[in-house]
């Protein structure tokens, strides 16, 4: 019997506006603790909430660019559950009338495409952050520390249906769902510092049945890495599981990074009873059809018609797919290079391989600002035309990452152009056998050209 | 309107669970109270139950939530200085390092 | 007459002409408080210290002739919920007893701008949940006109205060008839401005689409006045909307109906003589009065009993020991909250919180909270039909006169059967107002509500005033001037 899994993949999304969801106090990036709170984000009595206009434009345009249906009469609901860093003790979110439903993305894997369905994209806030002293894992902790400046960031939630079959896939939508919210300008996308989180549920069953197994929600993947890591042992023990006949509990595991298992989350039996109802302190939301054509007219060049415009310089879908990952500067300076030269593969590899290997080497983050587009086109036509050798050029780059100069130039003073012309070469090579016989008698057998 | 015609189906449940609701609600009650109280929702309930046999015609998808039937507005998202960093920990119960301090949070 | 009975108006000229200065006055309204506060617990503080600074600067304005506003130098007591920088907000709670506010009120910043004094704070049923003030955790206020009477609830001690003139005017708020039904019991006038008018935003939070804050007066220019300085579409408060007030007439060329099922059983022929001598007079200054019947009322216990408990149920989720409050402690944080929690509410708030919780749990919803809703909107739409009728609906404010403290404790059910005539207005949003009429053989007062379309709260106070005017109810409890 072949087990297929099945995954779905929870994703949240703090937004980059200026000011929380709910409240006004800035969204702030710091290490001092609760310096960017009001009566409302802090949960006083009293308070009461009102929303960000530029958050609910961010999340529609997200919906839109995943082709979803826009909510046009929404409502916010309050889900109520007890934890320190939940300062109503409810969060405000969307529970049946979400901003967007029914959408796609589309993801690339190596060369082939392919679709993942989006069930909903709503809009909630952010709690705060716990940390725990004591050894700092939750268990042996001693008491828990509370900062509130992140409680009421805005988050959106993804989510999509259960159609990834494959860690491989998961990874590509997560990467692929980065760089839209990146390129919509709505988030900087860092995973590290948590702009994007995500939790995966996963659960297998026999490849002609009709009904899926008993799904289990994995938490705590905190990069790619551990994503595709996590998916890949939960699949296994759960195959392991069902072929052992051992019964699969629905739950929620816990994934370590350090030991790269998945393990029970000491958590209340059964699922949480959240009693959504619809919130009294926030009207009906009806985004008319002039705010969303509004929002539409905003939308960027989406990751998937930037691989298109790409792949019509020449490149594959795989090159395609990687540049429109990458960051702007390079993007920008690959079609600067590509309009110039019209080597679509030199100007990728010599972007892509050379410039930003050579980069990384020297711990340089951006171009140093006198560096041209120019001077890649005039390398990659250096080349071309033979004038120069790959090495020279790797020589040249190098030089040109550290000083204001123009290959040509650098070419000249380092004595890299070579010569090309086949008359001129064998008169030299003449010359050179006419001085040092014994050297080529020598060399005779272990050479065949000599230069 | 069908406002009376209540049906002789009794829906209300009267074995609830009062310990799970206090525990949905995070308060622990006394046994005592756990009793008192579970009579007292009976009674309230049993009172209720003619509004929960009616039949209505309002879908519930279409009720708004202000009774005035307002739409929300949308603020701009610009930034309005409120509570210093004091006044947000001046009512605090336990605090250390500028965080505010409670006993370990499981899960 | 003493200063302490004038009306606003009244007493603004007084500063204006100097005859009078608002220290003087707030001395006075001091003294009565010294007076009263013993026997009746209105107050559960009293700023005296920053009030006789505050008094003064009133002085200075009105020596100079710079005083701009009609509340200038106007003592006013608070209701206990309603939050002031820098002093407690406790809710007669002993989840808050030690809570100092860090922020103001919308409504007290806009009364701070018109440079009115707060005489302190005043007792409450706690969190505003409950119909005679015994509910509270700090004990329980009197009824001026009868100690051995409360005053009503929830907003029983801002009544109290007024009554006993040691406030001149008063905030309360309003729920389920948290304003209108003590100030019946009182003798006031109690208003409840249309839902949105006036900003919720520093109200401590019992139901949210249905609490407001409104004026508890001795007359209904004086509510005016205070309606006009609080009202208005707050920016912090997305429910509030804009006063765009409705015009209807309130000259005789309005429509009067008196509503058929709350002048029925459960009503006492005293409550019922009052709108009866209210008709007599109307109908004497040539009012067209009708009976206008609206099924759905007869469902608004149940309605408001299941809609006010689960928004509460999450309203009062945010007390948990963890940023400010009470705390009990626990090993977990989970622990902590259950105990403080335990510790912290008293009976009448559990009850209410248990059964929201329930109301809206896992399999229950459709049944309880859902249903409600729906039926609100069957009732809104009943007003609606009414108010295409008729321009202003009469009833009793309450079932009955005052009542005597632990009378109706025993069964929660009694208690909440007092609400049946108010929690029709804060279940459809509408301005509803008490004025007192009449008196009962056993010397207590009792009031008579009227209530309007939504936004048309000043015309609801014009035709208030008329009956006001006609009816002449001059009475006041004896003792505390």
């Amino acid at each position: 019997m072949t087990l297929q899994p099945t995954i779905g993949i929870e994703t949240h999304i703090e937004l980059n506006t200026n000011t929380k969801m709910f409240c006004r106090c800035g969204v702030v990036d710091t290490e001092e603790p609760n310096i960017s709170l009001c009566p409302t984000c802090l949960g006083l009595p009293g308070a009461l909430p009102v929303p960000n206009k530029k958050a609910i434009e961010y999340i529609t345009l997200l919906a839109l660019s995943t082709g979803c249906e826009i909510t046009t009469k929404g409502m916010f609901h309050r889900k109520n559950y007890f934890y320190p860093d939940l300062p109503k003790n409810y969060q405000i979110s969307q529970f049946d009338l979400p901003v967007g439903l029914n959408g796609q993305l589309e993801i690339v894997i190596d060369e082939s495409t392919d679709f993942i369905q989006i069930e909903r994209v709503h809009m909630e806030e952010d709690t705060g952050k716990s940390t725990h002293s004591g050894t700092g894992r939750i268990e042996s902790a001693t008491s828990t520390a509370l900062d509130f400046n992140r409680s009421g960031v805005p988050l959106v939630e993804i989510v999509t249906k259960p159609v990834i079959t494959s860690s491989k896939q998961a990874v590509a939508y997560i990467e692929e769902l980065r760089q839209l919210s990146i390129d919509l300008n709505i988030s900087e996308g860092r995973l590290e510092k948590g702009n994007l989180r995500f939790d995966a549920n996963i659960s297998v069953a026999p490849e002609d049945s009709k009904e899926l197994g008993t799904k289990v929600e994995i938490k705590n993947m905190n990069s790619l890495r551990s994503l595709e890591r996590a998916i890949d042992y939960e699949i296994q023990r759960q195959s392991k599981a069902v072929h052992d006949g051992v019964e699969i509990i629905q739950e929620t595991r816990h994934w370590d990074e350090n030991k790269e298992v998945t393990s029970t989350m000491r958590s209340k039996e059964g699922s949480a009873d959240y009693r959504y109802f619809s919130d009294p302190d926030l009207p009906n939301m009806y985004l008319s059809k002039e705010f969303v054509d509004q929002v539409k007219s905003s939308m960027p060049q989406l990751p998937n018609e930037q691989r298109e415009e790409l792949i019509n310089t020449g490149l594959s879908l795989k090159q395609a797919n990687i540049l429109s990952k990458s960051d702007e500067w390079i993007k920008s300076l690959y079609f600067k290079v590509h309009q110039q030269t019209k080597d679509s593969e030199g100007s990728y590899n010599w972007i892509t391989g050379e410039l930003q290997g050579q980069m990384r080497k020297a711990n340089i983050e951006r171009l140093p600002e006198w560096f041209s587009h120019d001077y890649l086109s005039e390398i990659i036509d250096l080349i071309k035309n033979s004038k120069i050798s790959f090495t020279s050029a790797k020589i040249i780059l190098s030089q040109l990452l550290e000083e204001d100069s123009t290959p040509n130039e650098i070419a000249e003073q380092k004595n890299l152009f070579q010569e090309n012309d086949t008359e001129k070469i064998s008169e030299m090579v003449l010359q050179i056998l006419e001085e040092n016989p014994e050297k080529v008698f020598i060399n005779f057998y272990f050479r065949l050209i000599f230069l | 309107m069908n406002c009376f015609q209540t049906t002789l189906r009794i829906k209300v449940s009267k074995d609830f669970d009062i310990q799970n609701i206090a525990k949905l609600a995070s308060i622990n009650l006394s046994e005592d109270e756990q009793e008192k109280l579970a009579k007292d929702l009976s009674i309230i309930l049993e009172h209720v139950k003619a509004l929960s046999d009616l039949e209505l015609n309002t879908e519930q998808k279409e009720i708004y939530i202000h009774p005035l039937e307002k739409e929300l507005e949308l603020q701009e998202d610009e930034l309005v200085e409120s509570l210093t960093h004091e006044e947000a920990l001046s009512n605090a119960p336990e605090s250390k390092d500028g965080k505010f301090v409670v006993p370990p949070s499981m899960e | 007459m003493d200063i302490a009975n004038l009306p606003i108006r009244k007493l603004n000229t007084l500063f204006n002409k100097k005859d009078l200065k608002p220290s003087e006055l707030y001395s006075k309204i001091f003294d009565n408080a010294v007076g009263s506060e013993a026997s009746l617990h209105a107050h559960l503080t009293l700023f005296e210290e920053e009030n006789i600074k505050k008094a003064k600067e009133s002085d200075g304005r009105f020596e100079k002739g710079t005083a701009q506003s009609l509340l200038d130098g106007i003592p006013l007591a608070i209701k206990d919920n309603i939050n002031i920088k820098g002093y407690k907000t406790t809710c007669s709670s002993k989840m808050l007893s030690n809570y100092t506010s860090p922020y103001d009120a919308t409504v007290i910043k806009k009364l701070k701008e018109s440079e009115a004094l707060f005489t302190g704070k005043t007792n409450l049923d706690e969190f505003a949940m409950g119909s005679s003030t015994e509910n509270s955790a700090f004990g329980l206020t009197k009824n001026p006109w009868d100690t051995d009477f409360v005053p009503g609830g929830s907003s029983g001690g801002s009544a109290a205060s007024v009554g006993a003139r040691s406030s001149i005017a008063a905030l309360g708020s309003d729920t389920g008839g948290s304003i209108r039904q003590p100030a019946s019991f009182c003798g006031l006038v109690g208003f409840k401005p249309t839902y949105g008018t006036v900003s919720r935003y520093g109200l401590i939070a019992f139901a949210s689409s249905l609490d407001q804050i409104g004026p508890i007066t001795k007359t209904v220019d004086d509510s005016r006045i205070l309606f006009s300085a609080i009202s208005g579409q707050d920016s912090r408060d997305a429910t509030s909307i804009a006063n765009d007030q409705v015009d209807i007439p309130s000259d005789k060329t309005a429509k009067i109906g008196v509503i058929k099922e709350l002048m029925e059983d459960g009503i006492s022929d005293e409550a019922r003589n009052e709108v009866s001598k209210v008709i007599e007079t109307l109908k004497t200054s040539g009012y067209e009065v009708k009976e206008i019947s609206i099924p759905i009322i007869k469902l608004a216990i149940s309605i408001y009993y299941l809609i006010a408990p689960a928004e509460c149920s999450a309203n009062l989720a945010r007390f948990d020991g963890v940023r400010y409050g009470l705390r009990i402690d626990g090993n977990t944080s989970y622990e902590m909250m259950e105990n403080t929690r335990a510790e912290g509410f008293g009976k009448e708030v559990k009850r209410r919180i248990l059964l929201g919780t329930y109301a809206l749990s896992a399999g229950y919803y459709d049944e309880y909270y859902g249903k409600a809703l729906q039926a609100r909107k069957e009732m809104i739409d009943e007003f609606t039909r009414a108010f295409n009728e008729v321009d202003y609906l009469i009833s009793p404010t309450t079932p009955t006169q005052a009542f005597k403290a632990g009378e109706k404790t025993s069964n929660p059910l009694e208690m909440y059967m007092s609400d049946l005539c108010t929690i029709p207005a804060n279940l459809a949003g509408l301005p509803a107002i008490s004025i007192p009429t009449g008196v009962t053989n056993d010397n207590l007062p009792l009031g008579v509500q009227i209530m309007s379309r939504a936004l048309s709260d000043e015309s609801l106070l014009n035709f208030s005033e008329i009956i006001e005017k006609e009816i002449q109810f001059d009475q006041q409890p004896k003792g505390w001037v």
